[in-house]
């Protein structure tokens, strides 16, 4: 083709201008971008409808709340433990001798516009992130869905379960306040801890013997920018091998390893997940405005020989705080040099193996059962009862230390013994995960005997025969059921279901 | 037939019939629905103008979250509807495309890594050694600004505290503590005088005072001198996690910590009686000068506060 | 085979590890009560000296009102002697004992406490915070409860005892405007939030023994126990001036009483505990019901 016929070609398309505006941009972009052909597959793309694989946008719309949220505090809290007298509108404050940074997070609560609501989401969307990790990382393993070819998005979201983890101890720790002064003098000796270099580790990060001169400035750079940064980057890694590898979905009608069966990004999937964008936000300003959280004026400034009683880390760090109250006290000496293991074991070398087993996971499945195969369709999990019988485990081993870290809140509301409760969930921490192995793999094994389980049923109608006998006539699928029984097609350019008609009234009436 | 319809034709991927039932919304009564999410799309408008106008006037934090919250959730709610009830409900399907390449592709990839490239380095290997071995220097060597330069090094601050032979006790004001100021059964914080108000001072010498009787006790074997008029003072930071340990609870006689519960007794030398604590709270000497103020004899026989490798008592 | 029958004949099974998983449950229900450490006695008495600077005498020159600005101390009258004898009597004598030594009647010394001695404001606090007279004797602590006797009957009982030997601290009235409530919260959190919670709610400590929540407590018993110290709190003497104290006090029954609250429900001053239920079960939990409700359930 002579280079004047494609110009030609190409006027004449201008010149029609068949979608209009839309169309003119879109044009005019493609010849810049070449972008059609891709943008076509990309509006096609198909996305599987089950609920369970929405976990993981909660997460995702939780970090966009924390990003814009985070940015609106950074325009008021000031990173410094510089010293100020307070005088702000919080009384019981007035006139003490406060850091920069105490008196900076006060002041987005009490004297910024909208500040506390801002601080509230931003703290109630973390609490919320962290969880959506944790139950959209559940599902992945209960469903298989880390087999190859996905080990490398499993081992990016355990990263990024971790960064979150910490980057909410950071964020945490910035206001100074009574409570999370505590949370970071404990990390302090969790770090000197550790054999060898602990004490150097802990001089350099928080620039000094306890409490350090750099901690909170050093906390606030990590927290606002190098965590955040890092989180965006895997973050964006992960969505990219998600849209490279397409969705695995569950096994079902017209379902195979070489399709996936679901919604096209648009229009359907895209006003799904913008509307569940929308529902997320409402959901985490509504916490923010009825449920407090963290109410720092209320704990004070931070001052290394102040403590209150009750004070516990944010959630995702229950399950260190649990395990550091229950391991017992062996600590001990060799040539002539300290090991604390009682503060070691339950706080570095227990999540170390956890979090390592979790890594690993993917390849000891590949090498323990041989599968070397493509996965795309995903396991039922008591298909998998060794496996599921193992998530379970651990699950309960963390929950049951998750719940160790409030043994003073479980004594008072019941009324017992302190020591007592100890006890019981040092015995139930390593009994419970113990006894959970077997249940659960018993449990999918009978699971696996009962035909039709995990499928949905309609009801029946049963009626009584003018001679006296019971029929069971099946009731007939409808609304979003009747879609199982149809074949599933490629999307069409058009999804309109009549040829669109002059729009007289305004409104375009859809009659089935 | 319209020009409209007939421009359409060319491009239409698959010849499904506009009667397809794959086409049509999944709500039964499509009508009712879109009525429905109408209202939640104007309750959502409502709300956010409220939000607006609050905001404006600087109302009460909860009724701009209560605002927002429910303008975006009726909002979310009704996207997500008319996604859900009133699109073509499919199910569609897309072909998943093998991610591998084929043989040929495969190996041309890696010939270029490991046959150019053995080209080039298996020719200078000498060079390939020092570039390498520079590198490998570099990127050790770019550590050390990056971490010598973050903090002191520990030396011996870990190992001992500001109190010394002599030095007054006092409160966090700064006020001398005397004889008569405890009853029995009372607890205070003191700081070797002059470091009350460092940080130092709060993290590492915090010091807590109980009275305990009216006599000279000793906690322990060769600590007859330590507790004079019934006064014993201990480390106020836990040798588990280096909370300051301040509940005392004078009829059980224990120090407990805040943070995870353990307990010491006062009454023998704060020795852990439960909890994950592994070493007693150091205790500090004391003794009441001439004019009644309390003093230490000396600073503490061992590093306060959690354990550390260096440790070796 | 349908699943009812496979779990049916599972039953034993399950019933076997539900009760091994219980078992530590059950053991640690048991032994809840089971406190049996027994500290050494403490000397608790003539607790506290005046040291003000409103000193009132009566005729005979025994100092019957001293104080401060902050707080002002009154001994009971002797007049009252006689009414609180009865009531003694009627009330506390089955333990204490008639003379108040902690001798009942036909017990041994030292199974109840000695109250000779103790001061006006030990007595007053114990009735007038309604632990005594004691419900449960077999409870390590009396938790308050809603007083049996009146203030006024309260203060007839500490005067008698206070006559068979006098002893400080009286009973305190303290004057909270002129009290500092930042000084207040700052003492708090150095002295009463180890125990008590920086947000005042009380928790387990140590044992079978806790830290009651400080709220609705009248501000003379705030000080009374203070001073005083009841069962396992210590007391703050010579530590803690008329000043320190009138601080803390207000700060007890303004700030922690009525907590300056923006932000919504206060969530129990559990904090991170409750914030965690409500985060994942209220937060996430209804995040997930809308996932259910969005996507599709094959």
């Amino acid at each position: 083709m002579s280079d004047a016929a494609a110009t030609n070609k190409r006027a004449q398309r201008q010149a029609q201008g068949r979608y209009g505006m839309i169309g003119k941009t879109l044009n005019e972009l493609d010849d810049r971008l070449g972008i059609a052909k891709g943008g076509r597959t990309f509006m096609d793309k198909i996305f599987p409808d089950h609920w369970s694989f929405m976990l993981g946008e909660i997460a995702l719309y939780s970090f966009v709340i924390i990003m814009v949220t985070g940015v609106f505090l950074t325009f008021y809290f000031i990173p410094s433990s510089a010293l100020v007298t307070y005088h702000g509108s919080y009384l019981p404050l007035d006139g003490q001798k406060v850091t920069q940074a105490f008196s900076s997070t006060v002041n987005i609560s009490f004297a910024v516009r909208g500040g506390l609501l801002m601080r509230q989401m931003h703290h109630w969307s973390c609490d919320i992130f962290v969880g959506a990790i944790v139950v959209h990382m559940a599902r992945v393993f209960f469903t298989g869905a880390f087999r190859k070819p996905r080990e490398l998005n499993w081992t990016i979201g355990l990263t990024l379960l971790i960064l979150a983890i910490g980057n909410g101890f950071f964020g945490y720790s910035l206001p100074d306040d009574l409570v999370s002064g505590t949370g970071i003098r404990i990390a302090y000796s969790i770090m000197e801890s550790i054999p060898f270099v602990g004490t150097y580790m802990a001089f350099f990060i928080f620039g000094g013997n306890f409490p350090g001169t750099s901690t909170i400035p050093r906390f606030f750079i990590l927290h606002v920018l190098i965590l955040p940064l890092v989180i965006l980057g895997l973050l964006g890694a992960h969505l990219f091998l998600l849209v490279r590898q397409k969705h695995t979905q569950f096994p079902g009608r017209g379902r195979t390893e070489k399709n996936v069966v679901g919604s096209p990004m648009f229009p359907v999937f895209m006003a799904k997940t913008t509307g569940f964008l929308f529902i997320v936000s409402g959901i985490t300003a509504l916490l923010g405005a009825f449920a407090q959280v963290n109410p720092i004026w209320q704990f004070g400034p931070y001052d290394a020989a102040r403590i209150s009683y009750a004070v516990q880390p944010d959630w995702y760090m229950g399950f260190l705080d649990g395990a550091l109250r229950i391991f017992p006290s062996w600590s001990f000496m060799a040539f002539g040099h300290t090991i604390p293991l009682e503060v070691t074991i339950p706080a570095v070398i227990f999540p170390g193996i956890i979090f390592n087993i979790a890594y690993l996971w993917p390849m000891l499945e590949r090498k323990f059962t041989k599968d070397n195969e493509i996965h795309h369709l995903l396991d039922r999990p008591s298909d998998r009862p060794k496996r599921t019988a193992a998530g379970v485990t651990v699950l309960v081993m963390l929950s049951m230390l998750h719940i160790a870290s409030s043994t003073d809140v479980i004594a008072n509301f019941f009324h017992l013994s302190l020591n007592a409760v100890l006890w019981g969930m040092r015995i139930l921490t390593v009994i419970l995960p113990i006894v959970a192995y077997p249940l659960t793999y018993k449990l999918c094994k009978e699971l696996q005997g009962v035909r039709g389980a995990g499928k949905r049923k309609t009801p029946n109608i049963v009626s009584r025969t003018a001679e006296g006998a019971y029929v069971a006539t099946p009731t007939p699928a409808y609304g979003e059921d009747v879609g199982h029984e149809l074949e599933a097609t490629p999307v069409p350019a058009y999804i309109e279901s009549e040829p669109e008609e002059p729009l007289e009234s305004g409104v375009r009436t859809v009659d089935r | 037939m319209s020009e409209e319809q007939e421009q359409r034709t060319p491009v239409s991927l698959s010849g499904l019939s506009a009667d397809d039932p794959r086409l049509q919304p999944a709500a039964k009564n499509p009508k009712t629905v879109e009525r429905v999410i109408a209202i939640t799309f104007v309750l959502g408008t409502l709300f956010f103008a409220g939000f607006g106008a609050l905001f404006w006037v600087d109302a009460k934090p909860w009724t701009l979250g209560a605002t927002l919250g429910a303008g975006m959730f009726f909002v979310g709610v009704g996207l997500v509807a008319w996604g859900k009830y009133l699109m073509p409900r499919g199910p569609f399907v897309e072909e998943r495309h093998v991610l591998a390449n084929s043989d040929a592709d495969r190996d041309a990839f890696a010939a270029v890594i490991v046959e150019r490239g053995g080209v080039v380095v298996k020719r200078r290997k000498m060079l390939a050694g020092l570039a390498g071995g520079g590198l490998g220097i570099f990127s050790l060597v770019a550590l050390f600004p990056l971490v010598r330069s973050l903090g002191p090094l520990p030396k011996g601050t870990l190992f001992h505290t500001d109190w010394q032979k002599g030095s007054y006790a006092v409160d966090q004001n700064g006020r001398r503590v005397n004889v008569g100021d405890l009853a029995v059964g009372s607890i205070m914080t003191v700081f070797p005088e002059g470091t009350q108000d460092s940080d130092r001072g709060q993290a590492v010498d915090q010091t807590v005072l109980i009275r305990i009787s009216n006599q000279n006790f000793t906690t322990q074997k060769g600590r007859e001198t330590w507790g004079p008029m019934g006064y014993v003072a201990y480390s106020k930071v836990c040798t588990h996690l280096g909370c300051p340990v301040g509940l005392y609870e004078q009829q059980l006689q224990l120090l407990v910590c805040p943070c995870h519960q353990s307990m010491f007794n006062v009454t023998n030398g704060a020795i852990p009686q439960f909890g994950p604590a592994p070493r007693p709270l150091p205790q500090l000497p004391l003794y009441f000068d001439a004019s009644g103020n309390l003093r230490s004899q000396a600073d503490y026989d061992q590093p306060v506060g959690p354990g550390f490798w260096e440790r070796h008592s | 085979m349908g699943v009812t029958s496979t779990l049916l004949r599972r039953v034993p099974l399950l019933l076997a590890a539900g009760l091994v998983a219980s078992a530590p449950l059950l053991l640690f229900v048991g032994s809840a009560n089971a406190n049996n450490l027994n500290p050494p006695p403490t000397t608790r008495k003539n607790a506290g000296t005046p040291n003000s600077t409103i000193v009132v005498k009566n005729k005979a020159g025994v100092v019957i009102k001293y104080g401060n600005k902050y707080i002002t101390y009154k001994a009971p009258s002797s007049k009252l002697d006689t009414l609180g004898r009865a009531l003694f009597l009627e009330n506390c004598a089955s333990c204490h004992g008639t003379e108040a030594d902690g001798v009942p009647a036909n017990g041994t010394s030292g199974a109840y406490p000695d109250l000779v001695g103790l001061g006006p404001a030990t007595i007053d606090f114990w009735i007038d915070s309604g632990r005594m007279p004691a419900k449960d004797l077999a409870a390590v602590e009396a938790p308050r409860r809603v007083p049996a006797l009146t203030p006024a009957q309260a203060v007839a009982i500490a005067a008698w005892v206070n006559s068979l030997s006098a002893s400080y601290p009286d009973i305190p009235t303290p004057h909270l405007k002129n009290a500092n409530v930042a000084e207040g919260a700052a003492l708090y959190a150095l002295n009463c939030a180890a125990c008590h919670t920086i947000e005042g709610d009380g928790d387990a400590l140590a044992e079978s023994t806790f830290s009651p929540s400080l709220r609705h407590i009248p501000a003379f018993q705030v000080v009374e126990a203070i001073r005083t110290g009841p069962a396992n709190m210590p007391r703050f003497t010579g530590n803690l001036s008329d000043q320190q104290v009138s601080d803390i006090t207000k700060y007890v029954t303004t700030e922690i009483e009525h907590p300056n609250n923006p932000g919504g429900l206060g969530l129990g001053g559990l904090g991170p505990v409750a914030e965690g239920f409500v985060g994942l079960l209220i937060g996430l939990g209804l995040l997930m019901l809308i996932c259910y409700w969005i996507g599709d359930r094959s």
